[in-house]
């Protein structure tokens, strides 16, 4: 609120301005766009260019050491009928349902006891967020032999209750749910901490006020904490759709065998086959490098496809 | 002091500019392989014995720097992508064995090790080996390193209490076929309860695969996976699971090392290195296992080459190094010290490779890898083998696994085959 005669006053200001800026243009300023042009090099370096080389690429055949050959659409017309592909699409949206759903409520949970717990806060969002920070491949490893069939940490807990031993790595469903439970633990810390800051930015007279109002702590919760809360949401939700989306060491370090095999085929029915790990597979594998780059494509278009169904989410946010 | 914002732009400015003109300088300074003394050479962890390389650099370190680099990683990937960036080469480069064929057609790329002199060393080396190291053009780009012939370890114990045959030499002899191997599998199952023969079915149809001598793809680019010499194979493999000699543990996970150690898969088809993963592995079941004959004959799976690149300036020097460090002495001193076993049959003799081994019950093991990897066939394989075997590993892994119908997992693995044959440019 405080903000608005800030915004109202500069116009004021700065009217006789754009005289000066006209005389001085782009060139006047060279200083300034040379303090910030190093970020802008590094990224027409490491992003841009290789971003268009794969799309020259994706028009091509190239095994990676040979000459190139001119290869027109042939590439993604075959990438448009390959059902690995589309079936590594459906594996990964899985993937990323089983692990983003019972992480948005665990993470929530956490955060509103991390925002009730009285003492060693700190050491309680440390521990919270270290998973996030521990590398992936150690975990994956952890992973495996927790999953693992007669000795895992999963079947012991499951043989407690009665329950049979499932072969977690070697079923098609097993192998997501390992997955997802892998994703989940890394990542439910994380967002708790960010639930965390959103907590605290809902002002403590809400509560009062809905306490005066005779609200229990559920009616409190579903309806003060969850609508303030839903900007967070939205950015959790967008920023698990983007890991999600890019799951790849997840299951080539889970899967992998023995060193007879290839490591991004994702198991038996290649139910752990992501999209990212396709492409590496026809990449790496196949030396495809034609056909890895419209892979790559085909996954930027999915990417892109979920960032409009989110950013009209968040859209529809700012119009109510 | 205090930085004014004019000091800090200043600063800033300084600063990218001397960033951009150190990339400036380092991009115009990009060596293309060897400058003056440096020689490069990209290995990786355990793919040459430390100990030789770090002879060679004293030995030739009057007229070359030898500079041995690990690469850690995807090392195809990087070493494919540093060469077509065309900077920072390695003069000399190590080629996996599995990735050869996929080298070859870039053969341009390599010095034709013929034109240094390799010819008058070929009868040092095991033929099928050389002739892996050969383009189609017939220059030679990768020098033999290792190789990887295929053996049966098994737990002699085990073997005696299902009343099988439990002396190295009598396995070899009397489980020598597939088919008797299998009724071995099946007399174990009975008399050892919860053990099985086969870990997978996939060793299965890479063994008897490798006994061959075609693959999936032929000389012509011609797709030759559907006919029978990998139909046999796959039937062979579907014949196992079917009679129940599969067991349900995934290899290389904590349940194979606690089945192994109980007895319960006391049979493995493996590669010689395998057994320093066994060693490594499974250090409590030490003088528990011996070494016999592969059922159905020899194969081979794994084993690299030394190769020299086109930005090699002294490609004669460098030929003089791979030799010197590829020779049957130091090949034997490779196997001792990293399980490299040699592709120069000379070494097979040598005193200290016919060591008892302590963790196979003090067998000199040497008489069984030796002999096997005299024999293995000279296969011709294609670049294009690993894309179009991919679908039928893939379909007999779900036969094995998820017990897939194996007709119509075949007629899936012919389907998927064709779709890529199509697409690579090979022939159906």
């Amino acid at each position: 609120m405080a903000t608005v005669p800030a915004l109202d006053e500069p116009p004021a200001v700065t009217a006789p301005a754009p005289v000066v800026h006209r005389r001085k243009g782009v060139l006047g300023h060279w200083r300034l766009y040379a303090a910030i042009s190093p970020f802008y090099l590094l990224f027409l370096c490491f992003g841009l260019i290789p971003v268009g080389f794969s799309l020259y690429l994706s028009f091509h055949r190239w095994d990676g050491l040979g000459s190139m050959e001119w290869a027109g659409l042939a590439q993604f017309r075959y990438l448009l009928g390959d059902t690995d592909f589309w079936s590594s699409i459906g594996n990964t949206l899985i993937i990323w349902a089983l692990a983003t759903i019972p992480m948005i409520v665990l993470a929530m949970v956490t955060a509103v006891m991390l925002n009730s717990a009285v003492r060693f806060k700190n050491v309680y969002r440390f521990a919270y967020f270290l998973p996030n920070v521990t590398s992936i491949v150690a975990v994956a490893i952890i992973f495996g032999s927790v999953f693992s069939t007669n000795f895992g940490l999963m079947n012991a807990l499951l043989q407690a209750v009665g329950l049979d031993q499932v072969a977690w790595l070697n079923t098609p469903w097993g192998i997501k749910v390992a997955i997802a439970t892998l994703m989940t633990w890394q990542w439910t810390g994380y967002n708790a901490i960010i639930f965390l800051a959103g907590l605290q930015t809902i002002p403590g007279d809400l509560y009062e006020a809905a306490r005066i109002d005779g609200a229990g702590p559920v009616q409190t919760f579903v309806r003060v904490t969850l609508p303030l809360l839903r900007p967070t949401l939205l950015f959790v939700l967008v920023v698990s759709t983007v890991t999600g989306l890019q799951s790849f060491a997840e299951p080539q370090v889970l899967l992998q065998t023995t060193a007879n095999e290839s490591t991004f085929s994702g198991g038996p029915d290649h139910a752990g086959r992501t999209m990212v790990l396709y492409f590496f597979q026809q990449t790496f594998d196949n030396n495809d490098f034609g056909y890895g780059a419209a892979v790559a494509w085909g996954i930027f278009l999915v990417v892109v496809l979920f960032s409009i169904i989110n950013w009209r989410l968040v859209q529809r946010r700012g119009e109510d | 002091m205090r930085l004014s914002r004019r000091g800090l732009l200043r600063a800033g400015l300084a600063g990218t500019a001397a960033t951009a003109l150190g990339g400036l300088a380092t991009g115009c300074a990009v060596p293309a392989g060897s400058t003056g003394r440096n020689m490069v050479l990209w290995y990786w962890s355990g793919g040459l014995s430390d100990t030789v390389v770090e002879e060679a650099r004293a030995r030739f370190g009057r007229d070359v720097d030898l500079k041995a680099q690990q690469i850690g990683g995807y090392y195809r990937s990087k070493l494919i992508t540093t060469m077509a960036g065309r900077a920072h080469i390695p003069d000399i480069a190590g080629l996996k064995g599995e990735d050869m064929a996929s080298y070859l057609p870039n053969a341009d790329q390599f010095v034709d090790l013929r034109t240094l002199g390799a010819g008058k060393l070929k009868s040092r080396y095991l033929d099928w080996k050389w002739q892996q190291g050969v383009a189609d053009d017939g220059s030679l780009v990768g020098f033999p390193i290792d190789v990887g012939p295929v053996v049966h370890y098994f737990q002699p114990a085990v073997f005696d209490r299902a009343g099988l045959p439990h002396e190295p030499a009598d396995v070899s002899r009397e489980l020598d076929t597939w088919e008797k191997f299998f009724a071995a599998g099946e007399r174990l199952k009975k008399r050892v309860p919860g053990s099985f023969l086969l870990t997978d079915v996939g060793s299965v149809f890479e063994m008897s695969l490798g006994q061959g001598t075609t693959r999936f793809v032929d000389r012509d680019r011609h797709f030759i996976g559907a006919g029978e010499h990998v139909r046999t194979c796959w039937d062979r493999a579907v014949e196992a699971k079917r009679r129940g000699l599969v067991s349900d543990i995934v290899s290389g996970t904590p349940d194979w090392n606690s089945a192994a150690e109980r007895g319960l898969l006391p049979s493995q088809l493996n590669a010689s290195w395998a057994a320093g993963d066994l060693k490594l592995g499974l250090p409590k079941t030490k003088g528990r296992w011996r070494v016999a004959d592969c059922p159905g004959g020899p194969s081979n799976v794994g084993g690299s080459f030394l190769a020299i690149t086109k930005a090699c300036r002294e490609p004669e020097r460098a030929f003089e190094i791979i030799t010197w460090i590829l020779d049957a002495d130091n090949q034997a001193q490779g196997f001792v010290d990293a399980g490299l076993f040699p592709s120069t049959p000379a070494s097979y003799a040598m005193r200290k490779l016919r060591e008892p081994d302590p963790f196979f019950g003090g067998q000199i093991t040497m008489d069984v890898y030796g002999p096997a990897a005299e024999q293995i066939p000279v296969a011709y394989n294609s670049p294009y083998d690993i894309a179009l075997g991919q679908p039928v590993r893939d379909e007999i892994k779900n036969v094995g696994v998820l017990g897939k119908d194996p007709a119509q997992a075949w007629r899936d693995a012919m389907s998927k085959c064709r779709r890529i044959a199509d697409h690579l440019g090979v022939t159906y």
